[in-house]
């Protein structure tokens, strides 16, 4: 498949490269699912509530509804494999075998590549909630300027990461009951229900309120956030959420001279139009060039 | 002399059969005392010596498709010889009625159920026969049984209370007479079934195995209906799904009648840690199964007694979600704030 242009230019607004068509449809199936899963199964968990009778019939009932959760169980359990051979083939096509014929390969060296990974968790991440915090206290008025992935980014895609598989794991339990307890206790059964009905309310209310608050309910995106149907992420968006990505993809694009100052630099607005490149250079001169 | 509210129901009852001119159409043979000449007006009621209010009105259609409906009003309340009738005392379920029982020809009666409830683990005696500290705590017939309605047998898709038109077309070829193929049916039908739904067994047991005063008397481990209602048969229950076991399937063993429940310490009981592990794998349920699936906690609670193992496991996952959530939430409560305000700060003084 063609590689997509880092910036598209559309009506003269840039728009940022972010996710390619197949981690859209991987995105767009994950979502559907994780829906439906939830609509079939907190009736189960919150079976006293009055709605929960009402959405459960719609559902199918006791007969119909638990074979919807089963199969759109297995449809994201099988999404689950497939992002996973995703991820590795394209760490080992991408970085594994340019390594190997560059240098070689060592245990060391492949941690180091899944480690420098842009969704693995780093210092970086600890700096951008510091500056957060120190932005939403009213201690400072920049922003913090995270790299392509922000901590937030980091946490979305985390918990329902493990989310799933302590969910999916358990729910193959409880599922293949007769085949679990051929080879383990019966109490597996309590625990494995526990942690499929505890942790999957932590990741629906997880989704439901951070997520949803991220990327439809915040004043920046209200009414909903286009990046995961287009793929890209307008210029305003990449500077509030991506700054040092936003500098560092310009930059790479030849596009030094147009890059804008970050959100918060209230002063800069005004001079952003005559001078650009200077609220910039102010930028990396300030913060450090921390781009990789 | 009668007492007001005797009299009072008097002089109702015979205003009641002064309006009377219409005997209703359906009206059943088992109302040969025509109580019904009473007892057909909605709203028929009067306050107790208690203060209760007591309807005291029969839907006749209800009654008749009860399984009771060929029993005389008279051979269950005995004491009632004449019309109006004093305050009529409570029925005793071992009185011999009407009917006869067509294998001995012998008048019919519940003793035989009162003797298994006896041998049971809800009997009001002890092992020694002497009376329990507590009798008054044990289940009587009343207790868990009303006036049961037959229903549809649950794989026929049934049209109105017990009757399937799909079998009951089959009885027609041979049977001509309406009202005896409905009663055949219904008396056939209603033993081949439970004549309760499994929610509706959960909420009869819960009426003494969910009494707080109860659970705690005894000492029992669990609020049994409310554990069963948070597995998943609990829940399947809770929504009519009727194969879905119930307290019954579990504590009785498999032919034996569900009034000789036995306790669990007792070695004959099905849930004696023995015999424990034929209950999910009998035939109906999970043939398959290994004796292990019966390990499973079914009266499972969120308690550190019962089981400090799954209290600090189920503490562990509430921990989680609420130190994942409080934070994110705080953060998006500040956000909004900031947002509000985005070019305010807080300036530190100079030096």
């Amino acid at each position: 498949m063609a590689k997509l242009p880092a910036i598209k230019i559309k009506d003269g607004k840039k728009y940022f490269f972010r996710f390619t068509l197949d981690q859209r449809i991987q995105h767009i199936v994950l979502f559907v699912t994780v829906i439906v899963l939830v609509l079939t199964g907190m009736p189960l968990k919150f079976h006293d509530m009055a709605w929960a009778a009402f959405v459960y019939k719609m559902l199918g009932g006791i007969r119909g509804a638990p074979i919807v959760h089963k199969v759109t169980g297995s449809v994201l359990l099988l999404l689950f494999a497939y992002h996973l051979v995703y991820l590795f083939y394209n760490i080992y096509k991408e970085e594994l075998v340019p390594l190997k014929k560059a240098e070689g390969l060592s245990p060391l060296k492949v941690l180091k590549v899944l480690a420098a990974q842009p969704l693995v968790p780093n210092f970086k991440d600890a700096i951008d909630i510091r500056d957060l915090m120190k932005y939403l206290l009213f201690l400072t008025d920049k922003h913090p300027a995270p790299r392509k992935f922000s901590w937030k980014e980091k946490f979305d895609y985390w918990v329902p990461f493990w989310g799933i598989l302590i969910i999916g794991l358990s729910g193959l339990i409880m599922w293949n009951k007769i085949l679990a307890t051929k080879l383990l206790p019966g109490y597996l059964i309590n625990f494995s229900l526990i942690a499929h009905s505890d942790e999957a309310l932590l990741a629906a209310l997880f989704l439901f309120i951070w997520h949803w608050y991220n990327v439809h309910l915040s004043t920046s995106v209200f009414p909903m956030g286009t990046v995961f149907l287009t793929g890209y992420l307008s210029e305003g968006l990449m500077i509030e959420e991506h700054y040092e990505y936003y500098v560092e993809v310009m930059k790479k694009e030849g596009l030094e001279h147009e890059i804008r100052p970050p959100h918060g630099e209230h002063g800069h607005q005004a001079r952003r139009k005559e001078d650009p490149p200077a609220a910039a250079d102010t930028y990396n001169r300030r913060e450090g060039d921390r781009t990789p | 002399m009668l007492s007001p509210s005797i009299r009072n129901l008097a002089i109702s009852c015979a205003i009641f059969s002064l309006l009377i001119f219409v005997i209703p159409e359906d009206s059943h043979s088992a109302d040969i005392g025509n109580c019904l000449l009473c007892h057909k007006y909605p709203g028929l009621s009067r306050v107790d010596e208690k203060g209760n209010l007591r309807l005291l009105y029969i839907n006749e259609k209800t009654f008749n498709s009860s399984v009771h409906s060929r029993v005389k009003c008279e051979d269950c309340h005995t004491d009632i010889k004449k019309i109006p009738h004093d305050t009529a005392k409570k029925v005793d379920c071992l009185t011999e009625c009407h009917i006869t029982e067509p294998s001995t020809e012998k008048k019919f009666s519940h003793k035989e159920v009162q003797e298994y409830l006896d041998k049971s683990v809800h009997s009001i005696y002890d092992k020694k026969g002497g009376l329990k500290e507590y009798p008054e705590d044990m289940p009587t017939c009343k207790k868990c049984h009303d006036n049961p309605l037959f229903r549809p047998l649950s794989f026929f898709k049934g049209t109105r209370y017990g009757i399937s038109e799909d079998s009951m077309s089959r009885c027609r070829v041979c049977h001509k007479k309406e009202e005896f193929i409905v009663k055949f049916y219904n008396h056939v039908t209603g033993r081949l079934h439970r004549i309760r739904n499994p929610q509706n067994i959960a909420e009869t047991c819960a009426r003494c195995h969910d009494n707080p005063d109860l659970v705690s008397k005894y000492g029992l481990s669990t609020k049994a209906v409310f554990s069963y209602g948070e597995t998943f048969h609990g829940k399947a229950a809770k929504y009519l799904d009727e194969r879905i076991p119930d307290c019954l399937d579990c504590h009785v063993n498999k032919g034996e009648s569900v009034h000789q429940m036995l306790g669990h310490n007792d070695p004959r009981s099905s849930t004696y840690k023995k015999n424990k592990g034929k209950i999910c794998s009998n035939v109906d349920c999970h043939p398959k199964a290994s004796p292990k699936l019966a390990a499973y906690g079914m009266h499972a609670e969120f308690s550190l007694e019962q089981s400090p193992v799954q209290y600090f496991y189920t503490a562990f996952f509430i921990v989680l979600t609420g130190g994942t959530l409080l934070p994110l939430m705080g953060i998006i409560f500040l956000d909004l704030i900031r947002r509000l305000f985005p070019d305010a700060v807080i300036r530190r003084r100079k030096k």
